[in-house]
């Protein structure tokens, strides 16, 4: 069965290429950039009607306008609070003494004081990054966009976590929430609530709401029964048994789950800047335009920073196990005494912000901002002038030996031949299913009209795909089997994982010049660490038993690699080239913006000439479609080869 | 353990009920310090994603603060509709610089945003090649010799073809249509970022390789590459105005740029108003403030400079 598989992949790629060849250049669907098809031009039309009725139709009036008016006041509130000056004043209500103090006490109080010194340094090291303002601007942002989504995720976890049917119906949109690159959906979001704080903190959302529900109704569902059982015996209502039973139950796990909105919620900032979201975006997005490489990094750290807090502070809140042995009564009073001290310490630093200058605003001497920029612009020039020569090689030959071939294959062969291989890969990997809906979502593309951008798109996510899974598989293999190799990298995945990826874009950039490759690059970069991180945890998963096994037989540590350890972390390394490639895909792009060209750059493109909109628009929904393509079969051979 | 945890969030959560009454009754800091509040407002200016644009917007905003007492935001957006949109919704008030020949239009006719006159700088386009290629090969200025050079601009990208660096998304671009009118054998690639052109043509100068791309005037790079202007290939003169008509035949049309404001600061004509009206300078002027900032002064710094150096000019934009 698994022969005739692999034959059968096999032959059907044989046959697409020789079909590519035979039919080049033929029925390929490629227009000219300023051009549209009836289709686009449709739609652009739509798009400009909706923006002239804005202020007239009564969908706005009555419905978006007001939501885009509470959303816009509940940040600005939250700003006020700590970011930018109050009404009728020149400084936030609060300090940047004060904000220190209070997430001090906060952290303290619910976790310990070692992570509460963290995050203080953390802050702080935002602050010296002449970054303080930008950083409580993303604070404030987050802050709002996670408290929105977690009241309307919670309760609707809480009700799939209940109710088979409403799972199964929110399942799909959950799915595709998580595919969806966030270059896509900014476009239209701010197409209907306008560019500002209000679209950001939606975009933020869309993106993190998912996350709060899949882990709430997770939590629910995976609960010991016999407690809840117990209950519903002893005659509780249903509702007696939701809040005294499943809920305090699934508290820890929903934590858990609120400490990863709040990352998700993070790893928008700079990417909302886009659509005029106050915060840390600002000055990454500023530093590409002057392609000034240090400022971006001084702006990147600060989010790294951020994201460490964030992360720290809300896992060390969900981790927090009280210990086995019952404390004293002495000692809860001793804790009690130390809440209440540090917590009148709290309101101290808050009064202090509000009456001396020195505790309000941030000390603009107090800097290391020029010292890093200059640092980080000389290790680019450095690197730039040195390894420019290799990277432009590099380049050179995977744009030869693999981009150029498969792009023209791809993108030069009729659609047909494509579609028809597609839907036959979908077939032999996922099944009869899996294969109509890659039917229909690629004759979606073709009638698109932009099918032929679609492929260079495509072209790019593949072969970013084979060398993260390259780099990725090869990083995993070693920090599964070694402790040490571990705990070395692991700081620099996490890193990896929230620096944004626009603050390497430039080096890319200057590394690749503007080309196919620097997105491919940039995309690379981005995917790595969440491979590495799923591929260590698959090998890590492989039974001790069987690997001693194969040792106490003889076998080398190549052998233990390829014939025990990879083997049985299959399932776990098919989905981690899923993930690789929604990862690829999502930067890719962002490639539009360095000459890549494809969809990312008709999204682009379609962001700021009028006549394109409705292209772009459309071109953002192709790379959804593609997303949702490659997701589908990679997940249907996952759960086959199980 | 269960009352502990209870006492615990009864305690965090008086402390920070405490902190937020604090900050609400205490008297702050602010309300001594009095700042000198002028008769003008609080507005919004849209920053742009190229370098002559920052050099236009900081001088305004400069002035605005110090002079007038404004209090002014600069929000880095996007150009074009994005911008204009956000006019229309009440946060961006001004944009100093649009190349957009008329792309306003919708907005401007339901009166959302309104034309503020040109700023004196004068746009122009057109493909620039690397300028070392001018000493060696003369005639390649001349777009009918393009074909005859169009191997040596081949890239891994390019197809076996020459690879013509476009301009970035929001610019006037009409490459694939001369590419094909002139019969040029060239592929366009869409560079994206003014950051993807100033790389092509600085490494391309630096490296002596060939390049050809998109540029314009006024533009940072000239104060990198002086030589560059001379490098510029030459079309027969143009025929069009509107993009969507020109036929790609000619060269790119140069275009005086626009200040466009919202409604609300047009309704205002308040002294900020009338200053971004009357704002108008020269491609030297811009040029001046936009190297000062390439070569790494701070925006304000080098605004500033532009503005001591020419008071008179200041005084004759807030009507002294």
């Amino acid at each position: 069965m698994k022969v005739r598989k692999s034959y059968l992949l096999l032959g059907s790629v044989t046959i697409w290429i020789l079909l590519g060849r035979l039919l080049h250049g033929k029925n390929t669907l490629q227009i000219d950039t300023y051009e549209n098809t009836s289709f686009t031009s449709f739609v652009g039309q739509k798009a400009l009607d909706l923006r002239g009725n804005r202020t007239e139709s009564s969908a706005f009036i009555y419905f978006f306008n007001p939501i885009r008016g509470a959303i816009d006041g509940f940040v600005q509130v939250i700003r006020n609070l700590i970011a930018v000056p109050a009404p009728n004043s020149v400084i936030p209500i609060i300090g940047w003494f004060g904000v220190v103090g209070i997430i001090a006490f906060v952290v303290f109080a619910t976790s310990q004081w070692r992570t509460a010194l963290l995050s203080v340094s953390l802050l702080l090291a935002c602050g010296a990054l002449g970054m303080w303002q930008f950083t409580m601007d993303s604070i404030a942002m987050t802050l709002a966009s996670v408290l929105l989504s977690l009241a309307i995720g919670i309760p609707l976890g809480i009700w799939a976590g209940l109710s088979d049917r409403v799972l199964k119906i929110v399942t799909p949109f959950l799915d595709l929430a998580q595919i969806l690159p966030t270059l896509v959906y900014m476009a239209p979001i701010a197409l209907v609530f306008m560019i500002g704080a209000a679209s950001a903190t939606i975009a933020t959302m869309i993106y993190s709401i998912p996350i709060a529900i899949r882990i709430t109704s997770h939590a629910i569902r995976n609960l010991n029964q016999s407690p809840v059982e117990a209950s519903q015996s002893m005659g509780s209502t249903q509702k007696q048994t939701l809040t005294k039973v499943q809920i305090p139950m699934a508290k820890q796990m929903i934590v858990l789950g609120i400490n990863q909105t709040v990352m998700a919620a993070v790893s928008f900032v700079v990417i909302a800047a886009l659509i005029g979201a106050p915060g840390l975006g600002k000055p990454v997005i500023e530093a590409l335009i002057i392609r000034n490489v240090g400022q971006g990094f001084v702006a990147g750290f600060a989010v790294v920073f951020l994201a460490i807090l964030l992360d720290r502070s809300t896992s060390a809140a969900a981790k927090r196990q009280d210990s086995f042995i019952p404390p004293t009564q002495k000692q809860i009073k001793t804790k009690r005494i130390i809440l209440i001290i540090t917590g009148i310490l709290a309101v101290v630093s808050v009064f202090m912000s509000r009456t001396m200058l020195w505790a309000a605003v941030w000390p603009k001497d107090v800097t290391i901002a020029p010292q890093v920029a200059k640092t980080t612009n000389n290790a680019t020039a450095w690197i730039l002038e040195n390894l420019t020569i290799f990277t432009v090689g590099f380049k050179d030959l995977i744009s030869y030996s693999v981009l150029n071939p498969l792009e023209s294959q791809l993108s030069a062969s009729p659609w047909y031949v494509t579609v028809a291989m597609i839907v036959a890969l979908a077939l032999i990997i996922g099944g009869t299913r899996t294969a109509i809906l890659a039917f229909v979502l690629a004759m979606a593309i073709v009638l698109s009209g932009l099918w032929y951008e679609a492929m260079l798109t495509l072209t790019q996510t593949i072969v970013g795909c084979l060398l993260t899974m390259i780099i990725g598989l090869a990083l995993g293999i070693w920090t599964g089997r070694n402790d040490r190799a571990e705990r070395v990298l692991r700081p620099f995945l996490d890193a990896g994982q929230t620096l944004p990826a626009f603050v390497y874009l430039v080096p890319m950039l200057g590394l690749f010049g503007p080309t196919r490759f620097t997105a491919i690059a940039t995309g690379i970069v981005y995917a790595i660490p969440v491979v590495v991180k799923i591929v260590c945890e698959g090998i890590r998963a492989v039974p001790h038993s069987l690997v001693e096994a194969a040792t106490a037989a003889g076998s080398t540590t190549r052998q233990i690699i390829t014939k025990v350890q990879l083997p049985a972390a299959k399932k776990t390394i098919l989905l981690a080239t899923n993930q690789g490639l929604i990862y690829v895909l999502a930067v890719v792009v962002i490639g539009g913006f360095v000459g890549a060209g494809g969809l990312g750059y008709l999204v682009i493109v379609g962001n700021s000439k009028p006549e394109l909109q409705g292209k772009g628009l459309i071109a953002g929904a192709a790379i959804l479609l593609l997303g949702v393509i490659f997701d589908r079969i990679m997940q249907a051979g996952a759960r086959r080869s199980s | 353990m269960k009352s502990l945890f209870g006492r615990r969030s009864v305690i965090v959560t008086v402390v920070i009920a405490a902190a937020l009454i604090l900050s609400g009754c205490s008297k702050s800091v602010n309300d001594s310090a009095g700042e000198a509040a002028g008769d003008c407002g609080s507005y919004a200016i849209a920053m742009h994603a190229w370098g002559g644009y920052t050099a236009s917007a900081q001088v305004v905003a400069e002035i605005a603060k110090k002079e007038l007492g404004c209090t002014i935001t600069q929000t880095t957006l996007d150009e074009g509709p994005t911008t204009y949109d956000a006019m229309e919704a009440g946060t961006i008030d001004v944009i100093i610089e649009d190349w957009g020949g008329g792309r306003w239009k919708d907005w401007t006719d339901r009166g959302a945003v309104v034309e503020a006159g040109e700023n004196g700088n004068i746009g122009i386009i057109g493909m620039y090649v690397a300028p070392w290629m001018v000493e060696k090969y003369p005639d390649i200025t001349d777009s009918k010799n393009l074909n005859k050079y169009a191997t040596m601009f081949k890239t891994a990208d390019s197809g076996g073809k020459g690879a013509w660096f476009e301009g970035p998304a929001g610019y006037t671009t009409i490459g694939e249509k001369m590419v094909s009118a002139n019969k040029l054998n060239f592929k366009v690639i869409f560079s994206g970022s003014e950051a993807a052109l100033v790389d092509g043509f600085i490494k391309a100068e630096a490296n002596k390789t060939p390049f050809i791309g998109y540029a314009w005037q006024p533009w940072t790079l000239h104060s990198k590459l002086p030589t560059l202007e001379a490098a510029r290939v030459k079309f027969p003169a143009n025929d069009w105005s509107d993009p969507a008509k020109a036929s790609g035949l000619t060269d790119y049309p140069s275009t005086p740029l626009i200040k466009l404001i919202s409604k609300k600061l047009n309704d205002a004509n308040d002294p900020f108003a009338s200053l971004v009206k009357n704002f108008k300078w020269t491609n030297a002027d811009q040029n001046g403030v936009a190297a000062d900032l390439e070569g790494g002064m701070t925006a304000e710094a080098a605004a500033q400079k532009w503005i001591d150096a020419h008071a008179d000019i200041v005084k004759s934009w807030l009507g002294k």
